[in-house]
């Protein structure tokens, strides 16, 4: 094994160079420490995504597929999933999934920090939303949030930085038929700059955020937060994958051993090593960095790392209209969103919520998807031409995101055989949706139904429960202050090793019914600022 | 990568094709846009994935009569039938003269003001929502 001299230890160690672990090298590195950056993924360029070309569907579904078991590169790892309701989906790369995420730039609402007080389920965090605040806004400005301030959906607070994109035809008529219902909606806050911000272009609408922005104008944080992290002296290794954090005989965490693409074994040293792999790579690392003195893995000593995995199951009704909506045009990004039954009403008959999100669908081939398994003459013939001319570009979506609640069962687990392509054991997804979510869809469903009647549509299909959903991972190392029912303080620090910590979604206490990157960019940014003030106090290892 | 596909079954293709996507409501068949021609070499290069299944239907189709061995894929092999449908449909939803057919102009750079007032805001539709008042819980205590 190559080693790094004890010399060359990292002030900060940072595992995953995608949201969170970005926000945590700019600011650490502007603060004077030492980063090394591990990303198993390599640099992702612009000219290499296809959304300004013809064959851009035809690649929307194997290079650039969210699913790593379908995408099957190299650098991803794959995920055994024969006993979960929905696929997990992420990109490794720098800039981790916001190379491909459609950049839903949202906040948690205040109830999501307390719905054991309000509601009576799960817990509440550590902190609340008024904490979590300040950091909200700065994150706005790093990565040049696009929308419109005084949404009645949230306590009053700053606007975005920038001006909100359109929302084009399919927002205003979805738009129409809310203010027929009295419901509420508002033009969505994207992470996609409606002006050319912060080196980045101005978005052009393509629609093609969840396959790769080629107009280099999605804050995908390659671009929002690597720069400044280069230029302040972090140091970024592409193509490194770790197998295992190391302790020392104190069991501080002492660094890291990862796996270069030429197969050879390496090991950086670090005073600090903070994990930022997303809700299934963090547990997994934690798991596999097993030792004498953690044989259940790191920082697993409440034996929750892995479990109460959120993914937001994800239903939706499609509408069509008997006029022309140019339904292909972005961005992809939300058009507008509805948080009118977000909050819990009792009657329901269930607990939480939902956050609803409209979104341009694409182009012809996309729209094909749908008609695997059918009978020839329904899929194929005639009745192609007839399905096409009727549908598309006249269509959108009324999305869900259904909040799932915390539930041990649900779990991420090391898989007995499968493994990456170098050969560590790779994860499997343990998850089923409850009976809370179950009938939380389905009031859903029935409400979006009415939603796309009232606003015209003259056909309509409902989709109970999308398989390839699975974009935010969450809650499998959850933060809180009793280190017997959380692995992470509310810093993100672990309660067993003082000089190890979590930045990523896995922190999640609940998993909201919001989109969660703008919330994990927060929380991380709260973490590496607590670090940074306190760091003449951290343990590290000797 | 390279794909070769020799003419029997370029031409095997062709007629797949056309029984997928045929001359019907005032659009071209598949043929007639030519995509068994250079459109499906591209497509087979950029997606080498297919391959093996394409070219397993195309085999068995070979000197069938093309509507019955479709009908058969669809049923004892829809992933031959999957892969050969998805060259077809790529191929066809690539070409200008569908795509002026169908008015799709593709993802096409469209930038907007970012100073123009919304219509949303000039015309009072969004003032219905904020008019209503707050949909929040606020955290207990505040």
């Amino acid at each position: 094994m190559s080693s790094t001299s004890r010399g060359d230890v990292a002030g900060a160690l940072i595992i995953g160079a995608g949201a969170s672990g970005a926000v945590a090298a700019r600011h650490l590195a502007e603060a004077g420490v030492r980063v090394v950056c591990l990303e198993q993924g390599p640099r992702v360029d612009n000219g290499e995504f296809y959304g300004d070309k013809p064959e851009w569907e035809l690649m929307a579904q194997k290079r650039w597929h969210p699913n790593p078991n379908v995408r099957d590169l190299e650098n991803d790892y794959p995920c055994e999933t024969s006993e979960s309701d929905v696929n997990p989906l992420m990109y490794n790369a720098v800039g981790g999934s916001t190379i491909l995420y459609a950049a839903h730039w949202q906040r948690f609402m205040p109830s999501d920090f307390r719905v054991r007080s309000l509601d009576g389920v799960a817990d509440d965090w550590p902190f609340t939303y008024e904490d979590l605040e300040p950091f909200y806004d700065q994150m706005d400005i790093e990565m040049g949030v696009s929308g419109l301030g005084g949404d009645p959906a949230y306590p009053p607070g700053k606007a975005p930085p920038l001006p909100p994109l359109p929302i084009g035809k399919i927002g205003m008529k979805a738009a129409e038929g809310m203010n027929r219902l009295g419901w509420h909606w508002w033009p969505g806050p994207n992470a996609i700059p409606s002006r050319p911000y912060g080196g980045r272009n101005q978005c052009v609408r393509r629609g093609t955020c969840l396959t790769g922005c080629p107009e280099r104008a999605k804050a995908s944080t390659d671009h929002t937060h690597w720069p400044a992290a280069l230029q302040a002296g972090a140091k970024l290794i592409t193509g490194a994958r770790v197998r295992e954090i190391t302790v020392d005989e104190h069991g501080l965490a002492s660094g890291a051993i990862y796996i270069d693409r030429n197969g050879r074994e390496r090991r950086q040293w670090a005073d600090v090593v903070i994990v930022c792999c997303n809700g299934i790579g963090t547990p997994r690392l934690l798991l596999l960095s097993r030792s004498r003195r953690f044989p259940n893995g790191l920082a697993n000593s409440s034996g929750l790392v892995g479990c109460n995995l959120m993914m937001h199951p994800y239903a939706a009704v499609t509408g069509s209209f008997d006029e022309p909506l140019e339904s292909w045009l972005g961005p992809a990004g939300q058009t507008i969103q509805s948080m009118q039954f977000y909050e819990t009403d009792a009657g329901r008959g269930f607990v939480r919520g939902a956050k609803w999100q409209v979104m341009p669908s694409g182009g012809p081939l996309g729209m094909r998807a749908a008609y695997g398994g059918k009978p020839l003459e329904e899929a194929w013939g005639a009745n192609l031409h007839r399905t096409t001319r009727k549908v598309f570009g006249r269509s959108f979506e009324w999305g869900i995101i259904a909040e799932d609640l915390p539930e041990p069962s649900n779990r991420i687990v090391l898989d007995p055989t499968l493994t990456d392509s170098d050969g560590i054991p790779a994860p499997k997804i343990i998850y089923r949706n409850s009976e809370n979510t179950h009938r939380l869809i389905a009031f859903h469903l029935e409400r979006a139904k009415e939603a796309m009647q009232a606003a015209g549509a003259v056909e309509m299909s409902v989709t109970p429960l999308m398989r390839d959903c699975g974009w935010h991972l969450m809650g499998t190392a959850r933060m809180g202050n009793d280190p017997g029912t959380s692995v992470v303080d509310e810093w993100g620090q672990a309660h067993d090793v003082p000089n190890l910590y979590i930045y990523d979604g896995s922190v999640f206490v609940t998993s909201s019914g919001f989109n969660p990157t703008g919330t994990i960019a927060a929380i991380a940014l709260r973490s590496v600022k607590h670090l940074i003030a306190q760091r003449a106090n951290q343990k590290v290892a000797a | 990568m390279s794909v070769q596909i020799d003419a029997t079954l370029r031409e095997t293709f062709r007629a797949l094709a056309d029984v997928l996507i045929p001359s019907a409501e005032g659009m071209p068949a598949a043929s007639e846009v030519g995509v068994h021609e250079a459109a499906l070499d591209r497509i087979l290069s950029l997606r080498p994935d297919l391959a093996e299944r394409f070219f397993r239907g195309l085999r068995a189709a070979v000197g069938q009569a093309p509507a019955a061995i479709a009908r058969k894929l669809n049923q004892e092999d829809p992933e031959a039938l999957s892969a050969i449908g998805l060259a077809a449909a790529a191929s066809y939803y690539m070409q200008p003269r569908v795509r002026a057919l169908i008015g799709y102009p593709g993802q096409e750079n469209r930038p907007a003001d970012p100073d123009e007032t919304p219509e949303y805001i000039a015309n009072g539709m969004l003032r219905q929502v904020t008019d209503r008042g707050p949909i929040y819980r606020p955290t207990p205590g505040r």
